[in-house]
């Protein structure tokens, strides 16, 4: 059963086109990375799915309705939640109000393993301190533990390792798992090429907003012509 | 950078105490200059109010003026046809203004934020005209003069110590509804103060309760509309002037947006301040221009936020 | 017939005023993303400057307009730099700060000036009669420098790696910074361009219209309603909605008279709201 189908996506912006012609589905209970060189569209891409930016073309189905250009807030109560590359909590809040309003604005009960999620990454100990006080790794773990307070179906990481620490990355790849023992689908967009390789049995390449390949790590990082286009980018 | 204060439920309480003090005033002074400060203060204390609740969601309007005429104007067509009781109109001049607000505020708040700032402008621009050319419901250019005081129990309000106290009991009222609405969704408002993007994200739907505020924003502007009328016994186009919503942005902003004391302080000290100026009274958005300068640069809370941010870190000191 | 080509005509020098306007308040808010609340007091200011060279400087009125432009455009560019510059990603910051400004700068005027309307008269008068038709010089010869301006201004962003940098920071601002462009650099010149435009139409119009320190709400008002009606941040959909505004203005006053056209560019732009917010050829505008 497929959760989510990206069917002939594409973004433009004015005269710039972002990306083009994305499709893939994601399976139910499935795991997807996508990389690709900067400015390639990936974040753009998830920012459309999730209803944040309007598609130019194509569609976005969540199991068997079209969500494409719904707003943020219906996809998201759909069942389909995602996470910010920048860290991204109410600041000026505890760490327990944090999860407290994701779980509330989500109208759903809390996720089963979420006070274990807690406990294991750090958080419990500090749910009382202000989430701006917190370390930068921690506010984003944060982060990505409030977008699974709401009790997605499906998803959707937008670079949770950018910018912690190599010890901290090992966090991202406890969430993961966590998340997908609770059956809910995960797309992760990624720059750390350990971190999906670890993680991911298959994943999409994006350059300059195509798809490029779609596969195996193994296979796919091989090809030529994704080896080029990260050469490219170093070249660059 | 912003004075962080936590004021839980006391600054209502304290903002209502204050209120309630312009009661006792007649039993020191009888000077109509003193009657005439404090009107024009509860009165922009109540449009302040109106600007602040939308501040709280980032929401800066120019619509006060135009739903305080269309409350204050409720209330003097209501006159002619003998409606006086003071509960009825009082009801009313809240519920028209928030009326127009719904269709306005469900077509508005779903587009970017700017939208709302340029709609609410050109709304004021445009109830202006409006009220010009229906002459046959609001008087045109001449207005509605002679407006009939409102009954309270049986009682007229009609002389300077009873309007007064009507205007008193308006701001009191202004405030509990005010307060009510900013507490019971405290959390909601301030989720899409701090991170709108992120709140949505998270399944809240931002605009309804930007819609919910916008409605209760433009009642409490109906009564700011409502008080102003009982004050001057008419309605008149220039009472509820476009450049006036500037005034009500600068008594929010000035006295600060962290708690309902900002407008207060702000509406109080800034009324005070233009009657400083007697009959130069056009200068002082002058002065409003350079103290809202002043606030976004230097003093982010505000005259309210920054006694608090102040004070904090004096208690801080060990 | 000889009252609908007039119609036209007015519509049209109207449409070219406040395309200019529109299209710097556009400009302002797509590059930098701020509402510039004071773009009424660079016009109002444009008017004086213009005023002040004329009447006590003695200079010809086509170099007091230069004046105009110049100084608002300084302004615009100060103002920038020092104080919208490091606030420049809180809108509400810098909302209010250009709030701000524009009660400063009106009430200046007011304090300089006074509160009475200046007698300011454009240097040409009569007026030409093609058949039927009477149309005064003064504005041919507003909407002939407008249009110039408006194909100068056209040829600097559609033309010049300038207004190619410009374009691609109110496209994306990441993306054209990513690709080296310096906002540092041209922000304050995006907005000295802007300010200086709307000082250009003050020098031109308030001697037509009127001067006095309350003419820029207005001015305001008229360039709110064009901006959504062409859409946020759409250059081509302000100078479109321009056009249409002024049109639908003169024929409103030629037709019905009064101040009627307001009301029914009023009820036009909530109508657009509902049906169409993107304006008539804006973007996305869903959500913050």
């Amino acid at each position: 059963m497929t959760d989510l189908r990206v069917d002939s996506l594409s973004k433009r912006f004015g005269g710039l086109r972002v990306f083009q012609d994305i499709s893939f589905d994601l399976p139910s209970g499935g795991l997807l990375g996508v990389i690709g060189p900067n400015g390639a569209g990936k974040t753009t891409l998830i920012n459309v799915i999730s209803g944040r930016q309007m598609a130019s073309g194509g569609r976005v189905v969540l199991g068997d309705r079209d969500i494409t250009n719904q707003p943020a807030y219906a996809i998201s109560r759909l069942g389909l939640a995602r996470s910010f590359q920048q860290t991204n909590t109410f600041k000026s809040v505890t760490v327990a109000e944090n999860v407290a309003r994701a779980v509330r604005f989500g109208r759903r009960s809390a996720p089963a393993g979420l006070s274990a999620m807690l406990v294991d990454f750090g958080l419990a100990p500090r749910q009382q301190e202000i989430a701006d006080k917190l370390p930068y790794g921690l506010q984003k773990i944060l982060g990505l533990v409030m977008a699974f307070a709401i009790s997605p179906r499906i998803l959707l990481l937008d670079e949770p390792a950018a910018g912690l620490e190599r010890n901290e990355r090992k966090i991202v790849d406890a969430f993961v798992h966590r998340v997908r023992e609770s059956g809910t689908s995960v797309l992760i967009v990624e720059h750390d090429m350990d971190l999906i390789r670890r993680l991911c049995p298959r994943i999409l390449v994006l350059d300059a907003g195509t798809l490029l390949a779609d596969g195996p790590p193994a296979e796919v990082l091989a090809r030529p012509d994704v080896i080029a286009a990260y050469l490219g980018e170093e070249a660059a | 950078m912003r004075g962080r204060i936590s004021l839980f439920g006391w600054a209502e309480l304290l903002a209502v105490v204050v209120l309630a003090c312009g009661f006792l005033v007649p039993m020191y002074t009888r000077s109509v200059l003193v009657y005439s400060v404090l009107n024009q203060a509860f009165i922009g204390f109540i449009a302040a109010q109106s600007v602040w609740i939308m501040l709280r969601m980032n929401l800066l309007s120019f619509a006060t003026p135009a739903f305080m005429a269309i409350g204050g104007y409720t209330v003097a067509i209501a006159g002619q046809y003998d409606i006086t009781n003071a509960f009825v109109v009082t009801i009313g001049a809240f519920l028209l203004p928030a009326l127009v607000a719904i269709p306005l505020g469900a077509l508005v708040l779903r587009l970017r934020g700017t939208y709302f700032v340029l709609v609410t402008f050109v709304l004021s621009e445009i109830m202006q005209l409006l009220l010009f050319e229906t002459p046959a419901l609001t008087g045109g250019s001449n207005g509605i003069s002679g407006v009939p005081p409102v009954t309270l129990l049986g009682v007229d309000m009609a002389s300077n110590r009873q309007v007064l106290q009507f205007c008193c009991g308006l701001a009191i009222l202004a405030t509990v509804i005010t307060g009510a609405l900013t507490r019971f969704f405290r959390q909601h408002f301030a989720a899409i103060e701090e991170n709108e993007i992120l709140a949505e994200s998270l399944g809240l739907v931002v605009w309804r309760f930007k819609a919910l505020g916008f409605v209760v924003s433009a009642g409490v502007a109906g009564l700011a509309g409502f008080a102003l009328v009982s004050m001057l016994l008419t309605a008149h186009p220039s009472s509820f002037a476009s450049a006036t919503a500037v005034d009500f942005i600068a008594y929010t902003i000035v006295g600060g947006r962290a708690s309902i004391l900002g407008p207060l302080v702000g509406a109080g000290g800034l009324v005070y301040a233009t009657n400083l100026f007697g009959t130069h009274g056009q200068y002082a958005q002058g002065l409003y221009g350079v103290l809202i300068l002043v606030v976004v640069l230097v003093a982010r809370g505000g005259v309210v936020g920054t006694i608090a941010s102040l004070a904090g870190r004096w208690k801080g000191r060990p | 017939m000889a009252e609908f080509l007039q119609a036209v005509i007015i519509g049209l020098s109207l449409g070219a005023q406040y395309a200019l306007l529109a299209l710097g308040f556009t400009l302002i808010f797509g590059i930098l993303g701020v509402v510039n609340f004071a773009h009424g007091g660079f016009y109002m200011l444009g008017g004086y400057v213009a005023y002040s060279c004329v009447a006590y400087a003695g200079l010809p009125y086509p170099l007091a307009v230069l004046a105009a432009v110049l100084a608002a455009g300084a302004l615009g560019w100060v103002f920038e730099l020092f104080l919208l510059e490091p606030l420049v990603d809180d809108h509400l910051a810098t909302l209010m700060l250009t709030l701000g400004l524009y009660l400063v700068l009106s009430t200046g005027m007011l304090t300089i000036f006074g509160p009475l309307a200046m007698e300011f008269r454009f240097p040409v008068s009569g007026a030409l009669h093609l058949g039927p038709i009477y149309v005064p010089q003064e504005n041919l010869i507003v909407m002939a420098i407008c249009l110039a301006a408006l194909a100068a201004l056209w040829t600097v962003l559609y033309r010049t790696d300038l207004g190619r940098g410009l374009r691609a920071l109110a496209d994306d601002r990441a993306v054209a910074m990513a690709q080296g462009l310096r906002p540092k650099l041209l922000f304050p010149m995006a907005f000295a361009l802007a300010t200086g435009l709307a000082g250009l139409t003050g020098a031109l119009v308030t001697p037509i219209l009127a001067l006095s320190p309350g003419v820029g709400d207005p001015v305001l008002a008229t360039s709110f309603l064009t901006v959504i009606l062409g859409g946020l941040g759409s250059l081509e959909g302000a100078a479109v909605a321009a056009f249409t505004v002024g049109l639908v203005e003169a024929f409103c006053s030629v037709y019905f008279g009064g101040s009627i056209g307001a009301l029914i560019l009023f009820v036009l732009v909530l109508l657009l709201l509902v049906f169409r917010p993107t304006g008539l050829m804006g973007r996305t505008v869903r959500g913050a």
